[in-house]
């Protein structure tokens, strides 16, 4: 099937590209910081609940900043593999759908998106277990709670296919580099300031944040599946009918 | 009856106000290695992007082996290898994994890789990332991307472009082995007449987005016309001079003047004409127009209609 035969090629192009590197580095940097926040933190009250503290800071500070960066770059450099030579001419000529090259990119980057996340949690949960071993006031600390992390991480993904859709589309409609960050840098910022605003709930680089927030989850998610799936369309039909330059 | 391997009609595509292909009726028969020639900007690589579907038409039809492309894509394309302009390399993987980039997306067998790689003569060197490769390399490596789905029909867009002559000769070279080993119809376009005449042996001639000449090579050749190039020391006088006794006669840029006669009497009596004049001859000879003036006749031909118009 044209489809798998498309992913399969994309898996062999990711091979020693920053794209790739990236999905280690992004979560790495998130759980370095949570180790040095609590690394300087001296006393914990006996009502500490270090899973809540390490897996929110966590995710919360991948929802709001490093995701959508993440998304970003990871959907500049992968479309940037094929507008580097103008492999678009190339891959195009063969025989494979556009649809199918279209959407193989945005399954690249959520797949991408979905191991640095396992990662992040993986890593988070690590930390939570050294502060366990070095500091005796958390001894006591249970398990991690699986099921919430779970929930919570599912909702992220969700709430964030609406930016991965824009992006994908933007990265791969203009070649320049300074077009696809330069958006992704900008609706990363002003979510800092859309988040105080009423209509902050509708905007979509706030989406994955929205999820932790009380009233939010459900809009988040509608419009971060809905608005995903319509971007993703909308997308896929502006390639499918564009010349190849 | 010979079979056709590339035919469209009425091949038109505008960008904005310009026209960039005109009506263009392009047969390209089986098996033929056809040379695509014209100036830069004449309309060669809109034609090529449309014959791959890369972009639509205006108006017009594209059919490959008698089948319209426009409804047979996918099957089409299975039969058709190419390289468009500048190679299409990813520059971080090996040649060898670039190979196998297109094979993945085509579904080919593996084996494939080996004998793209050994036509293209670049076995040695299939290890070595893209970035390490020299231009003559990476178009090579693209012939050899062009060629993995053992193609019918082979579509190259300027492959000497940026070649050094040891490049240009390799990848002449190349080109005919191809058409003489392997049988591929060969759909090649250059702005160098003097690339294309020595492996094609048919040709189209495009200038302005207009199909000004097709046909084969010896029907090209058939169009040089012989003349005699006279050389005086006043040519301005000379050319009055046999202008007013009934000759045709063109100035030509290397001084001299073309004048439309072939015979040795005719030279005789030139001689004759321009001595009794006191004018000093120099040169008398006969001469054939070369494919290059052929080839700048039709193209300035079309520019002075299109001017007139």
């Amino acid at each position: 099937m044209i489809f798998f035969r498309v992913l399969h090629a994309e898996m062999l192009k990711l091979k020693r590209t920053l794209a790739f590197r990236m999905v280690f580095v992004a979560p790495v940097l998130v759980v370095t910081l949570i180790f040095f926040i609590l690394y300087e933190k001296k006393e914990f009250k006996p009502d500490f609940d270090l899973w809540d503290a390490v897996l929110k800071i966590a995710l919360n500070f991948w929802a709001v900043f490093m995701m959508p960066l993440l998304i970003t770059l990871e959907t500049a450099l992968l479309s940037g593999l094929e507008h580097g030579e103008k492999q678009w001419k190339h891959i195009l000529a063969l025989p494979v759908t556009r649809k199918s090259v279209y959407l193989v990119k945005l399954l690249t980057v959520h797949m991408l998106i979905l191991i640095s996340m396992t990662l992040l949690i993986v890593l988070a949960i690590c930390v939570g277990l050294v502060f366990i071993k070095i500091r005796p006031a958390l001894a006591n600390t249970g398990m991690p709670p699986w099921g919430w992390i779970l929930k919570h991480s599912a909702y992220v993904w969700l709430a964030s296919w609406l930016i991965m859709a824009i992006h994908t589309w933007i990265s791969v409609r203009w070649a320049s580099f300074a077009v696809t960050l330069g958006a992704g840098i900008a609706g990363t910022f002003f979510a800092l300031f859309a988040a105080s605003a009423k209509l902050g709930k509708f905007y979509p680089w706030l989406l994955p944040v929205n999820v932790f927030m009380d009233g939010r989850l459900k809009m988040a998610l509608l419009i971060g599946i809905i608005g995903g799936i319509v971007a993703t369309v909308l997308g896929c039909w502006d390639f499918v009918r564009r010349d190849v330059a | 009856m010979q079979k056709i391997a590339i035919e469209t009609s009425g091949l038109t595509r505008r960008f904005g106000t310009q026209l960039a292909v005109n009506e263009v009726n392009l047969q390209v028969p089986e098996a033929a290695v056809y040379g695509f020639l014209g100036p830069n900007g004449a309309g060669k690589t809109t034609t090529i992007r449309m014959l791959l579907g890369l972009i639509r038409p205006n108006a017009g039809e594209v059919k490959l082996f008698g089948e319209s492309f426009a409804d047979n894509r996918l099957k089409l394309l299975q039969r058709v290898g190419a390289l468009v302009e500048t190679p299409s390399l990813y520059p971080h993987l090996t040649g060898r994994e670039n190979l196998e980039v297109t094979r993945r997306l085509l579904g080919a067998k593996r084996e494939l890789i080996d004998r793209a790689l050994g036509i293209v003569k670049l076995t040695a060197d299939a290890h070595r990332r893209v970035r390490e490769y020299s231009l003559g390399m990476r178009q090579r490596l693209s012939l050899a991307l062009a060629l993995l789905n053992n193609p019918d029909l082979l579509i190259l867009d300027e492959p000497a472009n940026g070649l050094d002559p040891a490049g240009i000769h390799e990848m002449r070279d190349l080109i005919r082995r191809l058409a003489s080993e392997f049988g591929i119809t060969i759909f090649l376009s250059s702005h160098l007449l003097s690339e294309v005449e020595q492996v094609a042996n048919h040709i189209g001639i495009i200038h302005q987005g207009k199909l000004l000449f097709q046909g084969t090579l010896a029907e090209l050749q058939a169009e040089r016309h012989e003349h005699l190039t006279v050389g005086v020391t006043q040519p301005d006088q000379a050319a009055k001079c046999l202008t007013a006794a009934g000759w045709q006669v063109q100035r030509g840029e290397d001084g001299l003047l073309n004048v439309a006669a072939t015979t040795r009497e005719a030279a005789a009596s030139i001689n004759s004409l321009l001595v009794g004049q006191r004018l000093d001859v120099f040169h008398i000879a006969q001469a054939q127009a070369s494919l290059e003036d052929i080839f700048l006749n039709l193209t300035n031909n079309s520019a002075e209609q299109e001017a007139a118009r």
